[in-house]
């Protein structure tokens, strides 16, 4: 997923911060490496990380569930008979429209299924419409379910990068199917989701990329010192969008990752001082540093800022507020963060 | 209690087969006969195997095994995962916990009362292990954490010493994948070149006459599968075992699914290390160097070098699992109380009929040879047009446990030209009533997709 532009809201991912602040948050220059692999999700790990950040975390109950998908689960949950919670199951899968064997490639594979399974979405007036297929009948009504599931969100409000940034499987486990669907990390179900989640994202990313128009970025050196820069970039980024859109420069851009971190710092959190410092080097054969995840190697930085934004907070607020900036770079390339917050007083101070 | 043990129909098995050997194997396939004698060190003397006769087992023997009696979502538990894991009956429960409650402590260095009862049952546990296979003594027995491990052992003991490139290492396309990446391993470190025998077309068996011409003098080991988790086809050890000694092979005979359901004797089997859930023998364990290392294995030890105990114990390191090799005594205690010329007639019954009655259904394949050719109870199956997960899924519904996926042979699945098959795996405890059950709740599942 290339992030050289988005189309991300305003109010950003917050589904994905529970991920994005866990993690030891003691030092500001401490390297982070918060579990941003998708199989920590629910892991105790991160439990026990995010136990002093309760109030910071949207629980999984919280989350919004449309009515209509909320309709759903309570007829799962109601049929005492295994049996027709199936024919549901196999009823929805049926009215799935046909993947042809040419898309049944790796690219759109689920890994770790015992059966076979292929997700292929598509982008239809600006929601995300899914076809499926597999070899076992059941699985395939999952991910007709899930695809419902994605498709019932994008109808809330708010934009539909975000509704399905924010799905989390957990209401699957109330409805009943089975025990071998609860979501844990070997289980291909989860990565089922976890593949229509990432590629869902990866399109409208996409789709917004082309729909606004390519827009200069001062990248590069210049966001690297003064004031100036951050006052200039947000009147730039204005012109293309709510949130910026375009390229990270005129032609192709080798540091696109850092492009748009400096230009989401920038408008969100109007810096006095701001340095991004790409440390991906120092982290060469890292696991993090893995070349799938970031083509442009792009994966490590160092973020020192100053801005009026953190007047006031602890720490660990000032940190939420550049997580939920850089939320997208945080579930895609970047590994890790290492973060210097300051506020104005603490710089004239000392 | 299980309802449908009030009124046990197990099948009348051939009584003569009790009496001897031979009479049993005169009853069996043609291959089977090729088997050597028991000696007279035998698992239990020919008395005690002819008053455990066939009908104790099956429905008789269902109050031994507490598990069995529970309902899985309202209906009664059909368990049919033998071939993954067995049930454990009460003895080795109470073994289990007698341990734990009254003597548990370490094992082999302690002077103290407690210590010296955990040793003493564990060395026990290892006679008993011994007896049952006939092996010639407990020395010959190396405790594992699971056969896997016993396999790794091997393969990096044996295998780092006396494989060189150019070497060949012969295994099947058959092999659990526990029999096959450990040789993988090994070839990779030593530049040995790893072959695998293929299956017959038609019986779906281990080829002999592939096996015969693929050894050469380049063959230093042999490994194949004695009894496969997927086909059922049973090996022909003896035969195996002589043409690989004849090119001068070592030979390594996975028996996870072979000691817990048939006599195996190895003595007789001429095999150079057998395998089956922690347990191998043989004069080449004193040849072979240490695998892992740490406490108990050694002799001496000192700053920068240390010598080691003889086997078994250069191959335990560190605490054993003492509860469970004490576990493990009792359960070859147990199966030899009961005769496992008796459980082999037994499970050549229900496996018959399980076959026979599998087959019978429309649209089902079931993987390796008809029961006529010798198989064991066990049968991999697919259901056309559905996939062996869903089938699973449903019958699970109905109380039924059987497995689905690829049971650990990714490679045969696809020498077979399949992605998952489903398995049905029936035990000593396991009636015909359980088995009609599993096809009813087969046909109503197979009907349930076909409608849906």
């Amino acid at each position: 997923m290339r992030l050289v532009g988005t189309n991300v809201c305003s109010t950003g991912w917050r589904a994905l911060l529970p991920h994005v602040t866990a993690g030891p948050l003691q030092a500001n220059a401490r390297c982070l490496h918060a579990p941003f692999a998708r199989h920590s999700r629910g892991g105790a790990a991160w439990r026990e990380n995010t136990r002093s950040q309760a109030s910071m975390m949207v629980a999984p109950s919280e989350v919004e569930l449309p009515t209509e998908l909320n309709k759903i689960v309570t007829l799962f949950k109601a049929v005492p008979d295994p049996k027709l919670k199936y024919q549901q199951l196999l009823s929805y899968a049926n009215k799935l429209p046909p993947l042809p064997a040419e898309e049944h490639t790796e690219d759109n594979k689920v890994r770790g299924c015992v059966s076979q399974v292929w997700v292929v979405p598509e982008v239809r007036e600006g929601k995300v419409y899914w076809r499926a297929d597999s070899d076992s009948a059941l699985t395939k009504g999952l991910a007709a379910l899930l695809g419902l599931a994605a498709l019932l969100v994008q109808g809330l409000s708010g934009c539909a990068a975000e509704q399905i940034a924010r799905l989390s499987p957990e209401w699957i486990t109330t409805m009943g199917l089975s025990q071998s669907l609860t979501p844990s990390r070997n289980n291909g179900f989860l990565n089922m989701f976890m593949l229509m989640q990432k590629k869902a994202l990866a399109l409208l990313v996409d789709a917004g990329a082309q729909a606004a128009p390519a827009s200069t970025e001062s990248g590069g050196d210049a966001a690297r010192t003064s004031a100036g820069n951050g006052a200039a970039a947000p009147a730039e980024a204005s012109t293309s969008g709510p949130a910026g859109g375009g390229g990270g420069g005129g032609g192709e851009s080798r540091t696109p990752v850092r492009d748009s971190m400096v230009r989401k710092l920038a408008e969100r959190l109007r810096p006095e001082r701001l340095e991004v410092v790409d440390e991906s080097a120092q982290h060469a054969g890292h696991v993090g540093a893995r070349e799938t995840d970031s083509p442009s190697g792009e994966t490590h930085f160092r973020v020192a800022l100053v801005s009026p934004e953190f007047e006031g907070l602890p720490t660990i607020k000032r940190h939420r507020l550049v997580y939920q900036a850089l939320a997208e770079e945080l579930a895609g390339p970047v590994h890790a963060l290492s973060l210097d917050t300051k506020a104005p007083s603490d710089v004239a101070k000392g | 209690m299980d309802g449908r043990a009030s009124a046990p129909t197990v099948p009348p098995l051939r009584q003569s087969c009790q009496l001897t050997d031979r009479t049993h194997r005169a009853a069996t396939s043609p291959r089977t006969r090729r088997r050597a004698r028991k000696t007279a060190a035998a698992v239990e003397s020919p008395a005690a195997e002819l008053s455990a006769s066939p009908a104790a087992l099956g429905a008789a023997l269902r109050g031994d095994f507490p598990i069995l009696h529970q309902t899985v979502n309202g209906r009664p538990l059909v368990y049919l995962d033998n071939g993954a894991t067995s049930q454990k009956p009460e003895v080795v429960l109470h073994a289990l916990d007698e341990y734990n409650r009254r003597y548990n402590s370490n094992v082999h260095r302690g002077v103290h009362y407690l210590a010296a009862k955990a040793t003493t049952a564990y060395e026990e546990a290892r006679d008993k292990v011994a007896r049952l296979v006939n092996a010639r003594s407990g020395r010959e027995v190396v405790f594992t954490r699971n056969a896997t491990e016993g396999i790794n052992l091997v393969a990096q003991s044996w295998g780092n010493l006396h494989l060189r490139p150019g070497d060949e290492v012969l295994v099947s396309v058959a092999e659990h994948h526990s029999n096959l990446v450990p040789w993988q391993l090994a070839c990779q470190r030593t530049g040995a070149t790893l072959r695998h025998v293929p299956l017959t077309p038609d019986t779906q068996e281990l080829d002999m006459q592939a096996f015969k011409q693929m050894l050469s003098s380049k063959t230093k080991v042999v490994a194949l599968v004695a009894v496969s988790n997927m086909l059922g086809c049973i090996l022909d050890t003896s035969y195996v075992a002589e043409e690989a000694h004849r090119v001068g092979a070592r030979l390594l005979l996975d028996c996870c699914q072979s000691v817990p359901n048939m006599p195996v004797d190895v003595q007789a089997m001429g095999a150079d290390w057998i395998v089956a859930s922690a347990h191998k023998m043989s004069d080449v364990l004193e040849a072979m160097p240490p695998f892992m290392g740490g406490g108990e294995m050694i002799e001496h030890v000192g700053l920068d070098v240390s010598t080691y105990a003889p086997p078994p114990s250069r191959f335990e390191p560190g605490t054993p699992p003492i509860a469970e090799a004490i576990g493990m005594g009792a359960a070859a205690e147990y199966l030899g109380g009961l005769g496992l010329q008796a459980v082999r007639a037994y499970e050549e019954d229900i496996g018959r009929y399980l076959y026979e009655r599998l087959s019978a259904v429309p649209g089902v394949t079931v993987y390796g040879p008809p029961p006529s050719r010798g198989r064991a109870a066990l049968c991999s199956f697919n259901v056309k047009g559905l996939h062996a997960t869903d089938v699973s899924t449903l019958l699970d519904h109905a109380g039924v446990a059987v497995r689905s996926g690829h049971h650990c042979t990714q490679p045969l699945h696809a020498y077979l030209g399949i992605n998952a098959s489903a398995r049905a795996s029936p035990y000593i405890y396991n009636t015909e009533e359980e088995i009609d059950t599993f096809i009813i709740e087969l046909e109503e599942s197979i009907s349930f997709f076909r409608d849906a």
